[in-house]
């Protein structure tokens, strides 16, 4: 396929960890879509950009995302934004259906393939034919990495999203397990099952079995980012370093001149 | 084997025949019915089932039929009619895989005799019929089993438009492929959905290995065929009662 040949060449960001320039064209030449496009969409019609910010919990994306919402709009561009869970057809039956433990593992994939194309369908590419620039806080990536780890195949997985929407930039903000732990730690001063990988049994030590987890989460997402062109950023960076990257890599891609900006009172406190 | 008297003609023992258990990883066995609506399968499959039931043969019946698990789920979809081809297949795909990952795998593994009122030739034939790559779905299923058997029951259009009309007062939206846009008339559009869903199951004969069963045949005939298919291509000794 032609993702492979053509996108490595922006995948080598592990070399030069921050910034490295990259022609917009890269993305332009390929295809929208990973195989075949959705039903009955035209990829002609989809003016608008979508950005990915994928890594894990404590990465740092959710402050990212809100932090580029404000310089976006206060450039003047309208901002749509996605995320996992947040369907309106089966978000809240995944919240459920982890709250039970009782799902098996191709199932809640397929749950969350749901989740994904209702947003997709229903919400992104309406905005992106109105021109929108769309913040995914997390893709197909997260979701093929945490099935893939639980021996569901990287072939089917990638088939099931093959009518997804081929991003127009992906940024990846890598953090070291250990330290995606004192985040989110500090964040809710308790570890979730999921994050934690407790239904894959690796450890009954919680520390060790976040660790081994995230661990094997990495290393997928380390195998995509050559497979899909990741542009990955240093997530253990301070969050102003790492906006500066993203912001000059976005103004780039939409031809924004100036990557000015300070928050605003309401997201200041964000900024260190 | 079990002191019961059949038929003489349909003993479930005749000639065990077995083919493919041997390329299986279960001891189980896998038999599936599939055809549009109206084409007899579910009554077939029902007698089937008692057939064997009453011998006291291990078998599990199981059919196309929400979970509780994504129940919710498909329900506000189809009443708010949310779904598109895409959400509408990968939502009845997390159901199946339910029922597949919890209830068919185990007992194949159990060594259990699994009889299915439809299967996955069921989302093939009426997601692609929604306009779903046919290579899409495919992938979609693949952790399913392969049948031991496949019936494929076959009724000529109008007859099993005419029987699904005529017992039902109103088509659901989603059942008549409303969703699809290809007429306001709910029974006219219903007829062109089930042809192609039709259609699209014919080509599935030869790729699939069905057993084709002529839906118009006298439903005790048919019964007997399907009984002797089935002693046929299924060990049935394996989930025989034992001796006491």
């Amino acid at each position: 396929m032609s993702r492979d040949g053509k996108e490595k060449v922006s995948a080598n960001g592990k070399k030069k960890r921050g910034e490295k320039k990259s022609s917009p064209l890269l993305f332009e030449t390929t295809s929208r879509f990973y195989g075949s496009s959705l039903p009955g969409v035209k990829p002609e019609e989809l003016s608008g950009t979508l950005v990915v910010i994928e890594g894990t919990d404590g990465s740092g994306r959710s402050t990212q995302i809100s932090l580029l919402t404000e310089w976006l709009e206060s450039e003047g561009f309208a901002v749509q934004t996605m995320g996992l869970r947040r369907s309106y057809l089966v978000g809240e039956d995944i919240d459920g259906l982890l709250e039970e433990n009782a799902v098996t593992r191709t199932t809640l994939a397929l749950m969350y393939g749901t989740d994904f194309f209702d947003q997709l369908e229903r919400r992104i590419l309406p905005a992106l034919r109105s021109g929108l620039v769309v913040l995914a806080d997390r893709y197909i990536f997260t979701l093929i990495a945490r099935a893939a780890v639980r021996g569901i195949g990287r072939d089917y997985l990638h088939g099931i999203y093959e009518t997804a929407l081929r991003p127009d930039l992906t940024f990846w903000l890598d953090v070291k397990p250990e330290v995606a732990f004192d985040r989110e730690f500090k964040k809710s001063q308790a570890i979730s099952y999921w994050e934690s990988g407790r239904d894959m049994s690796l450890s009954n030590d919680l520390f060790q079995s976040f660790i081994k987890y995230q661990s094997l989460i990495k290393k997928e997402f380390e195998y995509l980012s050559k497979r899909h062109g990741f542009i990955e950023l240093d997530g253990e960076a301070s969050v102003s370093t790492v906006n500066g990257h993203l912001r000059k890599r976005i103004a780039s891609h939409l031809g924004i001149r100036s990557t000015h900006y300070k928050p605003s009172s309401a997201l200041a406190h964000t900024w260190r | 084997m079990p002191t019961v008297t059949d038929t003489p003609t349909n003993t479930p023992e005749t000639k065990p025949e077995v083919t493919s258990l041997s390329k299986r990883p279960y001891p189980g066995a896998l038999v599936v019915v599939e055809g549009i609506d109206g084409s007899g399968k579910s009554t077939q499959l029902y007698l089937l089932k008692r057939w064997l039931e009453i011998h006291g043969y291990r078998i599990h019946f199981t059919e196309w039929n929400s979970s509780p698990l994504v129940k919710s789920a498909t329900r506000r979809g189809k009443q708010r009619r949310l779904l598109t081809p895409t959400t509408f297949s990968l939502l009845h795909a997390a159901d199946f895989a339910d029922r597949c990952e919890r209830q068919i795998m185990p007992l194949l593994h159990g060594g259990y005799l699994v009889l299915a009122d439809r299967y996955i030739y069921t989302a093939f034939a009426r997601d692609a019929a929604r306009g779903c790559s046919p290579h899409w779905l495919r992938n979609l299923y693949s952790f399913a089993p392969i049948p031991d058997i496949t019936f494929y029951f076959r009724a000529p259009l109008d007859v099993a438009v005419n029987r699904i009309v005529a017992g039902r007062p109103k088509l659901k939206y989603y059942e008549a492929g409303m969703d699809l846009g290809i007429s306001l008339d709910r029974s006219e559009s219903f007829r062109i959905f089930q042809e192609r869903i039709l259609n699209n199951y014919d080509e599935m004969v030869e790729t699939d290995n069905f057993v084709l069963m002529d839906g118009t045949v006298k439903v005790n005939k048919l019964q007997k065929h399907m009984r002797e298919m089935v002693a046929q291509r299924v060990d049935l000794a394996r989930y025989a009662p034992k001796h006491k």
